[in-house]
Parts: C-alpha cells; sequence; structure tokens
C-alpha cells in the first residue's frame, strides 16, 4: 500500500444471520481507491451495493477481511472508534439531505466541528467559509426549509466538507433532485474532485456514474467490473 | 452549550406537547411548593405563639377519660403537699379560672379569669405597668394583669389603664400590669386568662370546696421537668390512695412544641406522598415523550452517528432534553406554589400573625431542585439511552 492509496479493501465479507439464515452480502471483496480518485460503485438492489457503503462508511464493520482507511486498519474498531473515523475521515452526503430542521445552513455545516469540539467562534468561521466555497456564502442564516433542494444538498456537501475528510462519501447524491439540479451538483463533485478530493458515489443511476472516472459494479456480493465509465451515448450492460 | 440551544429548539417547536408534558411537574411542584411555604407560614406563628409561654412551668390535670372526674380533682391541699414533698417544684397554684363579666365604666366583656404568681404563665411583656410581685401573692390582694385582648375590650380609648379598677363579678380589682399585644400570636389566648388575679386570691373568692380541679407547678430546673412530672403524677395518686381508674396528665411547653411538631411531621409526609405521586405520574410523562422524540427523530439521530458524534454526545443531547423540560415544568410549577402560597399568607396567615411570614425561598429552590434532578435522572436517562444505542445503519433507513 503506497501512500497515495486512501481505501485498500482486502477479501472482505459481510455475512447477516437472519435466525438460522445466513445471508452473505459481502462475498469476498477486494479493491484500492487511490487519494483525488472519483469512483462509482453501482449495482442493482440486493447486491451488496449498500452494504459495501456502510463498511466503507465505518457504520459497519466487515465479517471477515481488512479494511484500511487513510492509512489506518479500521476492521477490528470498537463503536467510539468507528465514530472518531467517522467524524475526522469520512464526509457523508445522503440522498435525503438529511439537514437537522429548524436549524440554519451555518449551523448545520458546523455540527460535524461541534462533535469534533471546536469552539464555537471558530466553528462558525469554517462552516462560513465552506458554505461560501459550495456557492452558498449569502445563504448561512436560511434554514432548510428556506433553501430549495439544490441548495440544501449543498449545505449538505458543504457539513461533509467541513471536517476535511480524507473520503466524501455519497449516497445516491441526485436522488431527491430533478435533472438540472442534479447537474448543477454533479458540477460540483466534478469540481471538488479536480481540487483534489476523494470521493465516492454510491448510484444505480448510470448517468450519475457516468461523471466518475471509474465504476465499481457489484453483483451478488462480488465485484463484477472495474474500470472506467464508458462513452456517453453507448449501450449501457444490462445490470 | 449547543446541546441547550438544540433541546430549546425542539421544545418549542413542539410547544403544546411540551405544554401537556410538563404539566403533571407543574400540578406536582406547585401543590409541594404551595403546602410548604405554609407550613413553614404555620411553623412561624405557632413557634410565636409558644415563645410567651413559660417554659419553667407545668400543667398537672386528671385525664379527660376516667370514671369520676370529682374523686380525680386536685384539691388545694394536694398542691399543698405536693410543693413540701416533690423536690424542684418551688410554686404551685390552681390552674384554670372563671369566665366573668368583666366591666369598665360602661365597657363590658365576657372574659376568662384565672389565676397567676410572680412566675407569670404568660410571659408576653408589658405594655404598662408591672407584673405580681410576691408580696401580692403573700398578701392576696385585689390586683390585677390584664392581656391585650382585655384591654382593647375594656379600655376601647387607650391610654394607661394602671390603677384603675375593673370589676370581675363580685370583686373590684386594681388594674396594675397591661401586657403588650402578641407579636405573632395563634394559640396565645389559650394560654391563661385575660384578667389573670395572684392565686392566693383566686384561691380566697373562687375555690371554697377546696378543691382546684387542676394545677399548675413551677420548677427550679426545667431540664429535669419530665422525672418532675412523673414524680408529681405519682405524689397526687398516691394522695388519692390509688384508686382504680383515676389517671393524670401533665402539660408543659416542650410537650406543646413537640405535639405541634408532630402535627408538621405528619404533614411532611403527606406532601411527601403527595409529591412522590406527583413526581411518579409526571415521571411517566416526560418518559414517554422523550421515547416518542427520540423515536421520531431516529433519523435525525442516525445523521448525527453517521456524520461522527460519539454515543455520549447522543446521551447528553437527549439527557439536557429531558432535563430542560423538567426544569422548566419544575420552574414553573415553584413560581406558580410561590405564587399561591404568598397569596394565602397575605389573606389568611397575615389574620392569624399580623405579620406577613417571608417567603421560603431556599427551601422551594431545593425542593425543585431535588424533583427535576430525581424526575430527569429516574424518567430521562432511559430514553437517551436508547438514542444513544440506535445503530446508525437501521436508524438512517428509518423512515
Amino acid at each position: 500500500m503506497n501512500n497515495d492509496t486512501v481505501i485498500d479493501v482486502r477479501d472482505v465479507t459481510k455475512t447477516y444471520r437472519n435466525g438460522s439464515l445466513e445471508v452473505r452480502a459481502l462475498d469476498g471483496v477486494s479493491f484500492t481507491i487511490a487519494r483525488g480518485e472519483y469512483v462509482a460503485i453501482m449495482g442493482p438492489s440486493g447486491s451488496g451495493k449498500s452494504t459495501l457503503m456502510n463498511v466503507l462508511g465505518c457504520l459497519d464493520r466487515a465479517t471477515t477481511g481488512t479494511y484500511s482507511l487513510d492509512g489506518a486498519d479500521v476492521s477490528g474498531l470498537d463503536d467510539n472508534a468507528l465514530a472518531e473515523i467517522r467524524l475526522k475521515k469520512l464526509g457523508f452526503i445522503f440522498q435525503g439531505f438529511n439537514l437537522l430542521a429548524r436549524t440554519d445552513a451555518i449551523k448545520n455545516v458546523a455540527l460535524p466541528l461541534f462533535y469534533a469540539g471546536v469552539p464555537a467562534k471558530a466553528r462558525n468561521a469554517a462552516a462560513a467559509e465552506q458554505l461560501a466555497e459550495v456557492g452558498l456564502g449569502d445563504r448561512g442564516h436560511h434554514k432548510p426549509n428556506e433553501l430549495s433542494g439544490g441548495q440544501q444538498q449543498r449545505v449538505a456537501i458543504a457539513r461533509a466538507l467541513v471536517n476535511n475528510p480524507a473520503v466524501l462519501l455519497a449516497d445516491e447524491p441526485t436522488g431527491n433532485l430533478d435533472s438540472k439540479t442534479s447537474v448543477d451538483i454533479l458540477a460540483l463533485f466534478e469540481s471538488l474532485n479536480v481540487r483534489g478530493r476523494t470521493i465516492i458515489v454510491v448510484t444505480h443511476d448510470a448517468e450519475v456514474a457516468s461523471h466518475a472516472r471509474r465504476i465499481l459494479r457489484v453483483r451478488d456480493g462480488l465485484i463484477v467490473s472495474d474500470g472506467p465509465p464508458q462513452r456517453r451515448g453507448e449501450a449501457e450492460l444490462p445490470a | 452549550m449547543i446541546y441547550l440551544e438544540e433541546a430549546l429548539r425542539v421544545l418549542f417547536a413542539n410547544k403544546i406537547r411540551t405544554l401537556l408534558t410538563i404539566t403533571g411537574l407543574i400540578i406536582g411542584v406547585g401543590a409541594v411548593i404551595a403546602i410548604q411555604v405554609l407550613g413553614a407560614s404555620m411553623a412561624t406563628s405557632v413557634n410565636g405563639a409558644l415563645g410567651s409561654l413559660a417554659d419553667d412551668s407545668f400543667i398537672l390535670a386528671p385525664s379527660q377519660v376516667q370514671g369520676d372526674f370529682r374523686k380525680a380533682a386536685v384539691k388545694i391541699a394536694d398542691i399543698a403537699t405536693i410543693l413540701q414533698t416533690v423536690p424542684n417544684v418551688v410554686q404551685g397554684l390552681p390552674a384554670g379560672g372563671r369566665s366573668l363579666l368583666v366591666s369598665h365604666e360602661h365597657n363590658q366583656a365576657r372574659l376568662f379569669l384565672s389565676a397567676d404568681s410572680d412566675r407569670p404563665f404568660n410571659q408576653s411583656p408589658l405594655r404598662y405597668g408591672r407584673k405580681f410581685t410576691p408580696d401580692d401573692v403573700a398578701a392576696a390582694t385585689n390586683v390585677c394583669v390584664i392581656t391585650d385582648r382585655a384591654y382593647k375590650r375594656l379600655f376601647p380609648k387607650g391610654g394607661d389603664p394602671t390603677g384603675q379598677s375593673l370589676y370581675a363579678g363580685l370583686h373590684r380589682y386594681v388594674i396594675i400590669g397591661t401586657l403588650a399585644p402578641p407579636k405573632q400570636g395563634l394559640l396565645n389566648a389559650q394560654f391563661g386568662g385575660d384578667v389573670t388575679i395572684p392565686y392566693t386570691t383566686y384561691t380566697d373568692q373562687y375555690i371554697h370546696d377546696g378543691i382546684a380541679g387542676a394545677a399548675r407547678f413551677v420548677v427550679n430546673d426545667p431540664s429535669t421537668m419530665s422525672a418532675t412530672e412523673i414524680a408529681v403524677m405519682n405524689a397526687i395518686k398516691h394522695l388519692h390512695g390509688n384508686p382504680k381508674g383515676v389517671q393524670y396528665q401533665t402539660f408543659d411547653k416542650a410537650q406543646f412544641t413537640q405535639g405541634i411538631n408532630q402535627i408538621f411531621n405528619v404533614l411532611t409526609i403527606i406532601v411527601a406522598l403527595i409529591g412522590a405521586v406527583s413526581l411518579l405520574v409526571a415521571g411517566i410523562g416526560v418518559m414517554n415523550i422523550m421515547l416518542v422524540s427520540v423515536t421520531e427523530r431516529t433519523r435525525e439521530i442516525g445523521v448525527r452517528k453517521a456524520i461522527g458524534a460519539r454515543r455520549s454526545q447522543v446521551l447528553a443531547q437527549f439527557f439536557i432534553e429531558a432535563l430542560l423540560l423538567c426544569g422548566l415544568g419544575c420552574a414553573i410549577g415553584m413560581l406558580i406554589g410561590l405564587g399561591i402560597g404568598s397569596f394565602v399568607n397575605h389573606t389568611a396567615i397575615v389574620k392569624l400573625n399580623g405579620t406577613v411570614p417571608p417567603l421560603p425561598w431556599v427551601e422551594a429552590v431545593v425542593t425543585t431542585g431535588i424533583f427535576m434532578i430525581v424526575v430527569t435522572l429516574a424518567f430521562g436517562t432511559y430514553p437517551a439511552f436508547r438514542a444513544a444505542s440506535l445503530d446508525p445503519i437501521e436508524a438512517l433507513r428509518y423512515e
């Protein structure tokens, strides 16, 4: 593993136990992602895509195998240590934005800094700066219900970025947005990637995935393909 | 303090729910604080009244429950014997008195006349004149000391009555002293007559059959009062030939204080019970709404955890929300309770006491604080713990 590897997944399996029934959601997955990559993880529902995302996002632990994030093995960590990793090294973006209602944009963005113990003044300043970076410098004191869907997702992106994470993890980031706004958000991802952010987008939408430089296709708990997206207009392989 | 800020936002976003949840606490704490205030007010008035009662005397009387009251009645001769035989007793005099029509010029009043000595039972300070001296008692003179109540009835125009005469029943007495009005006195009137005369005079004029009924004894050393009381009760039984079914009892200031303290202890227990029940009911309400809140915000909790909130941070957030909810209810309840207590002090207690007793702020705040902490710990911990224990994946999936 060289210094440019930010994610290193080796022989990861994940088995769920439902009574006597064992479900193997991940069946030995290995790949690496280098710093600065823009990767899409694709797959139909039930493919293990969500499980893979949960493992990558340190929300869940692999049953077997190892997972190193930003040079640290996180496979055997306990809940609080995983929370620490999520806080310091990961930025989450959700389909449903998941901002705190009745809380203005700056405070939403500043929330991870609060959990990290940053004093109020410093975290509000950092949050304002981050909002400006996603193009919402003038909306800091607006509450989520005063913002459009696209603006809300920008706030969520600012929140994911404010702790300067090693990896930005987005789960269907445009699922709740109209196509025009989706284009804006994807453009924002591209510009972030150009500036060096490592981005992983989990999606079933080929159009969204096509913006990435690399696509991992998951099926039946295995990675079935790994490579750059096909050129636009080319027929999609049936997933 | 962002937890507090967020908790406030949540509570204000659900105003009606918050208000309904804390209603139980408001009523419970309000009731307890109101009773606490009234208890403190009653205590000041009773202590004030007892303050004027001599603590070197006790009353000996036949028990109310017995077959032959006359056989048991204390005789003048008994008093004399006890005075000679029982150590520590330095004075003995008939207790009780007569309700008589008392007049001065054209002012008349039905007042209670009783015997007293140079060691007065009612130790209120003087307003005019003097109290009895040993000479008054020895000479059995026709003099009297009157209370403020008697003074107000007989001398409505005021002025120093010392040296003037009043008529009580068939006799004329020269007023030598007038007691000051009681500062605080709920029970003063019960501890002696409004018109007191030397007990020697009283014995001459009112006791013709040698029967005093009850007696008051003055002791030399009040610290051994209880032992002296027992000795006196044994002596009187012996003097009456230990008849079956005849019982005596004694009263002194310490016993009165104890009796009143017992009443307050009972009151305290009742308050504690009301407090415990309202605590339980209100606490269940708080717990219920906190559990609802945790369920409603499952997704939010998931997001917080995904962002990197530790267990303890989620726990703190919901715990502080419960604390704020309880604190709000308890604080409003306390203010309402103090308000009710203050209202009763100003309208009712002031008539008994003559003054408005001070509000027991410190006690009220302490009680309220205890309520708040107990309810929060007992009923806010579990919902907060549940929130903190949520699995982030499950929580994020929650719709």
